[in-house]
């Protein structure tokens, strides 16, 4: 199995080529739609009720946008953590487990020392959920290393365990406050850690988007800035894309695999914060996927800061949209799910998009270096 | 507690030993399916959308015909068909062979629970749907312990059980496949031989298919006699550790599904006796970690995993 094959692209500096590179997973995006419409038309419903009750449903109103932004983020993070790891040519299929960790560690912190300072606690948090993250992905990382231990089986079955550890804690005690009703489910977030409210109330009541989002906008310059402005974001894409060449070129390949999967793991620590911090909970089974869905994002996004922050708003907008589509059209939400997989499905058939390209004369956009 | 004595009495549960080759059976198809695949160089992570798919529509076709060979056959098609989109993609349209698996995994979930709330929303799959054979071994039936471990185990074990050596025999016994296997490691050499590179690589592709989506049967017609959303859940890509693990061997392969499964059992036999059970379920992964790191070593994978060919290039 190899990742290598995967495209290094350069950051696009003109103007051509952020739309030569657009376009191919536009296309994508509207093949998805007409094949998914036919599903729905096959099923024996209205697609075009559907998409209209999702379009409507993600971004219909100001608190909708709110909630879209919501479902988008930790999509986001964890598809940075995917995708830093995919420029070392390692395939990090266990963003998963790392967010869950991120996840235990920063509500352990919180609900451990209530009575700290907001200010304080939430950047300790934060720390501490990169930390997490970064160390269990550090793991995959060093064994990978040290041994040659195949990335995708470690850092799955870390996931795993970390998904079975956060059972552990919320089932069988250890995070459990005695007091909650038999719900496995941490003790609450303390409010003065929690992150500000981004609209305040008298402007949209009851919106949850918080300050997080610039974390988010900030984690994808990080992520932009280490791979292409730091001498080790060079040598993390030069392992990925030649790691024998790199080794001759004097890189420690070793130690920038180490190094790749510990900052891969930190956004994915980052990534399971979030939604906690949402819910002022940890939750059994708190996420929905998002370590797996945010391969697609990544994938979708083409391993570029910009790419993946759109293609999870997208996503994000998908599945809150969902939401009421389910409700107003009796159309199963999973048809989210649909579309997403023939969204990739598309992108990744970049030589039907070509030909397609080509078949409507568009054969200056398909030259163009993408 | 006395750890020593409980575990020493679960040890002796022939449910352990059973539910072991229970759990194991769908993975090891799944798994020698992903085998056979990726010796002929071709990337499937996509086994566990296979089992889903086949999990999915073998209850359909169960529920609307109430046959239990029509939904075994629908369940075999519908995983080698989905398995052709992903050698289509693959193998003509040269596209990323990990991408274009992620799609598939996605599209299957997607596809079997919209079809699910469309056609089972108000209900759940029926009851009375039939349900894959338990095969009764006669004289082994009245052996006390070996026979309740295996005396009555159900068809689709046996199947699994046998397809072991078959897999393995097909790869390294038989002309197609060494073919198999030089298309894997030098699509080139191969071609210049006369094989046919794309042809080959198909019928692996969709072996795997049929594979997957009698195991995606096993689980949703015998283990939990009904299908509910994501009912896999990651069952796939447990084969896919255990591919790797095995080394790409159909018998390594078996055994790294036979550690899962025992794992899962155990798993199962702990709850209740005290023991936190969420982390007795981790042991198998954590020893799967370990092994890796340990002892097994260096996984390598046949030299034209993942390199789409193109033909007189």
């Amino acid at each position: 199995m190899t990742v290598a094959t995967l495209p290094i692209e350069r950051p696009a500096g003109r103007l051509r080529q952020l739309v030569a590179s657009g376009i191919g997973p536009i296309l994508a995006v509207v093949l998805a739609i007409i094949v998914g419409g036919v599903v729905v038309l096959v099923s024996g419903s209205n697609p075009i009720t559907a998409y209209q009750q999702m379009l409507v449903g993600a971004v219909g109103s100001p608190f909708d946008i709110s909630e879209t932004f919501i479902s988008s983020i930790p999509l986001i993070l964890a598809a940075y953590a995917v995708s830093f790891a995919f420029r070392c040519g390692l395939f990090n299929i266990g963003a998963e487990g790392q967010l869950y960790m991120g996840a235990i560690a920063s509500t352990w912190l919180a609900t451990t020392f209530p009575n700290w300072p907001g200010i304080v606690l939430i950047i300790v948090c934060i720390v501490a959920a990169m930390v997490a993250g970064g160390a269990w992905a550090g793991i995959a990382g060093w064994l990978k290393a040290k041994t040659g231990a195949h990335e995708v089986i470690t850092t799955m079955m870390l996931s795993y365990v970390a998904i079975d550890i956060s059972h552990w804690l919320l089932e069988a005690g250890p995070m459990t406050p005695s007091n909650a009703y038999g719900t496995p489910e941490s003790g609450p977030i303390p409010p003065q850690a929690a992150f500000p409210i981004i609209l305040p109330s008298w402007i949209l009541p009851n919106a949850r988007l918080n300050a997080s989002l610039f974390l988010t906008i900030l984690a994808g310059v990080v992520f932009a800035w280490i791979l292409w402005r730091t001498p080790l974001g060079y040598e993390i894409r030069a392992v990925g894309f030649n790691p024998k060449a790199a080794a001759y070129g004097g890189i420690n390949v070793a130690r920038r695999l180490v190094i790749a999967m510990v900052i891969a793991g930190a956004f994915a620590g980052l990534a399971g914060m979030v939604p906690v911090w949402v819910q002022m909970r940890l939750y059994d089974s708190f996420s929905p996927g998002y370590g797996y869905e945010a391969i697609a994002v990544a994938l979708v996004g083409r391993n570029s800061a910009i790419g993946i922050f759109l293609a999870g708003l997208l996503y994000g907008a998908m599945i809150h949209g969902a939401v009421a589509m389910q409700a107003n059209a009796n159309i199963s939400g999973f048809l989210v799910q649909i579309l997403q997989a023939l969204v990739l499905f598309f992108v990744g058939a970049e030589m039907l998009i070509r030909w397609l390209l080509r078949r409507g004369g568009l054969r200056a956009l398909v030259e163009a270096p993408a | 507690m006395d750890v020593i004595g409980t575990l020493a009495s679960i040890f002796a549960r022939p449910d352990l030993w059973a539910g072991t080759l229970r759990f194991a059976a769908p993975l090891t198809l799944a798994a020698l399916g992903g085998v056979i695949s990726e010796r002929s160089g071709v990337v499937n992570i996509a086994m566990e959308g296979m089992m889903l798919v086949g999990a999915f529509f073998s209850v359909l076709v169960a529920a609307a015909t109430h046959d239990i060979v029509l939904a075994t056959l629908a369940s075999v098609l519908c995983g080698g068909l989905i398995a052709a989109i992903h050698g289509v993609a693959s193998i003509h349209l040269r596209a990323n062979q990990i991408v274009s698996g992620m799609a598939i995994n996605l599209l299957a979930l997607g596809l079997t629970s919209f079809l699910m709330f469309r056609f089972f929303a108000t209900s759940g799959t029926p009851s009375d749907i039939p349900a894959l054979p338990d095969v009764k071994i006669p004289v082994i039936n009245n052996i006390p312990f070996v026979g309740a471990v295996i005396g009555d185990q159900n068809l689709v074990v046996w199947l699994s059980i046998l397809a072991v050596p078959l897999a393995w025999w097909f790869l390294f016994r038989t002309r197609i496949g060494l073919r198999i296997r030089a298309v894997g490691e030098h699509p080139r050499a191969a071609d210049t031989l006369g094989i046919s590179v794309y042809r080959i690589r198909y019928l692996c592709v969709i072996l795997s298919g049929l594979l997957s989506g009698l195991g995606g049967a096993y689980l949703s017609l015998s283990v939990a006699h009904s299908f509910s959303d994501n009912m896999t859940s990651g069952a796939g890509f447990i084969a896919l550790a255990a591919m790797i693990f095995g080394k790409w061997n159909p018998i390594g392969a078996f055994l790294a599904c036979l550690l899962f499964g025992f794992g899962q059992s155990l798993g199962i036999n702990l709850q209740g006796t005290g023991f936190p059970d969420q982390l007795v379920a981790a042991t198998p992964y954590v020893l799967t970690v370990v092994a890796l790191a340990g002892f097994v070593g260096r996984a390598i994978a046949p030299a034209a995993d993942g390199v789409p060919y193109e033909v007189g290039e």
